[in-house]
């Protein structure tokens, strides 16, 4: 009975399907940045399949219907790119000194404690891409030679912890600029903290949407230099 | 149906590209020439635009697939953790009044001058 629903060629996509599904009906109803769905839906796909002793392979074999519009979807990310851009103008020297810094920050500072605390080669290439939005982390993760599982994850939770700490440690550092609240919430804290910067008002919304997306594509083609340089092999 | 046409020729463009040993996904290639192209045409095809939104819609169920891989990456987690959670966390609070302060220094700086 139980293997005939397992080896159905849709079962990935009703598993992952009604994890997502819980997933949001838990977030609607605790409101906290802490469930954030695709870490809990996660969670619970992997429950799932532990309990009906599928391995990972099985599973993403059958769920790749899902997972193939991947490439496609990070394409269309031109898009809203495109559209934020426009804000761009406000102040694009401030707004791409801020990117680069920030950006280069991130990556140094994770890849510096990880390496400090022994993590090993596979680990640094999946924590390089944690602040990027998760569709190009995944790749530059698979490029670099890390893990897209570890490196999806990561970025969650960077998204999660980011967002959960960002209001007070902009506070103690006395920011009320909404454009740089904005910025700094979408480059550390991609999708979550461009969607709390969306509480806070339009424009901070506007930039953090706007540092999110400039943060997936100037990572995207800086990371792989920059790794090539500082860790060859 | 024009619109995911768009999205999938771009993907192979990116593919092709990445194959002549420009170091980076097809896919991340595909979305720099995608957005090359928009900025030249300073506007963004009907078609394009709803396709994209309805793909970006199914983005999150999309990532699931990918992070379930964990579920083989145990050990590594395990293993690791004191170094993951300072790595992930230590550079946040850093990163985040750093960004934020240099920003903020900037335009205020330039709204004086």
């Amino acid at each position: 009975m139980l293997a005939l629903i397992v080896s159905h060629p849709l079962f990935g996509l009703l598993v992952t399907l009604v994890g997502y599904q819980l997933a949001m009906e838990l977030n609607q109803r605790t409101r906290t940045l802490l469930t954030q769905p695709v870490l809990v839906a996660t969670l619970i796909v992997v429950s799932l399949l532990l309990l009906f002793d599928v391995d990972f392979e099985t599973y993403y074999a059958s769920a790749d219907i899902i997972w193939l519009f991947l490439g496609p979807a990070t394409v269309a990310l031109a898009v809203p790119l495109y559209t934020h851009l426009k804000r761009i103008q406000d102040y694009f020297w401030p707004l791409l000194v801020a990117l680069l810094v920030g950006g280069f920050a991130t990556v140094l500072l994770t890849l510096g404690f990880a390496w400090l605390l022994g993590a090993g080669p596979e680990l640094l290439a999946s924590l390089a891409p944690k602040s990027v939005t998760s569709p190009i982390a995944i790749l530059l993760a698979e490029d670099l030679g890390g893990s897209p599982a570890l490196a999806a994850v990561f970025v969650m939770i960077t998204g999660v912890a980011g967002a959960v700490m960002a209001p007070w440690l902009l506070e103690k550092a006395g920011i009320h600029l909404p454009a740089a609240r904005g910025f700094t919430l979408g480059l550390n804290a991609h999708a979550a903290g461009t969607a709390l910067a969306l509480e806070e008002g339009e424009e901070t919304g506007a930039f953090a949407a706007l540092a999110m997306s400039l943060t997936g594509a100037v990572t995207a083609i800086l990371l792989p230099l920059i790794y090539g340089l500082t860790y060859p092999g | 149906m024009l619109g995911l046409l768009m999205l999938i020729l771009f993907q192979f463009a990116g593919t092709l590209i990445a194959g002549l040993g420009v170091n980076l996904p097809g896919p991340v290639i595909g979305m720099l020439l995608l957005l090359a192209v928009l900025l030249l045409m300073r506007r963004v095809p009907e078609p394009l635009q709803i396709t994209s939104s309805h793909l970006l819609k199914y983005l999150p169920l999309m990532l699931i697939p990918p992070a379930v891989g964990i579920m083989s990456q145990w050990e590594v987690i395990t293993s690791s953790f004191v170094a993951i959670s300072v790595a992930l966390l230590g550079s946040l609070v850093i990163s985040i009044p750093l960004t934020a302060w240099i920003l903020q220094r900037l335009v205020t700086r330039r709204a004086e001058s």
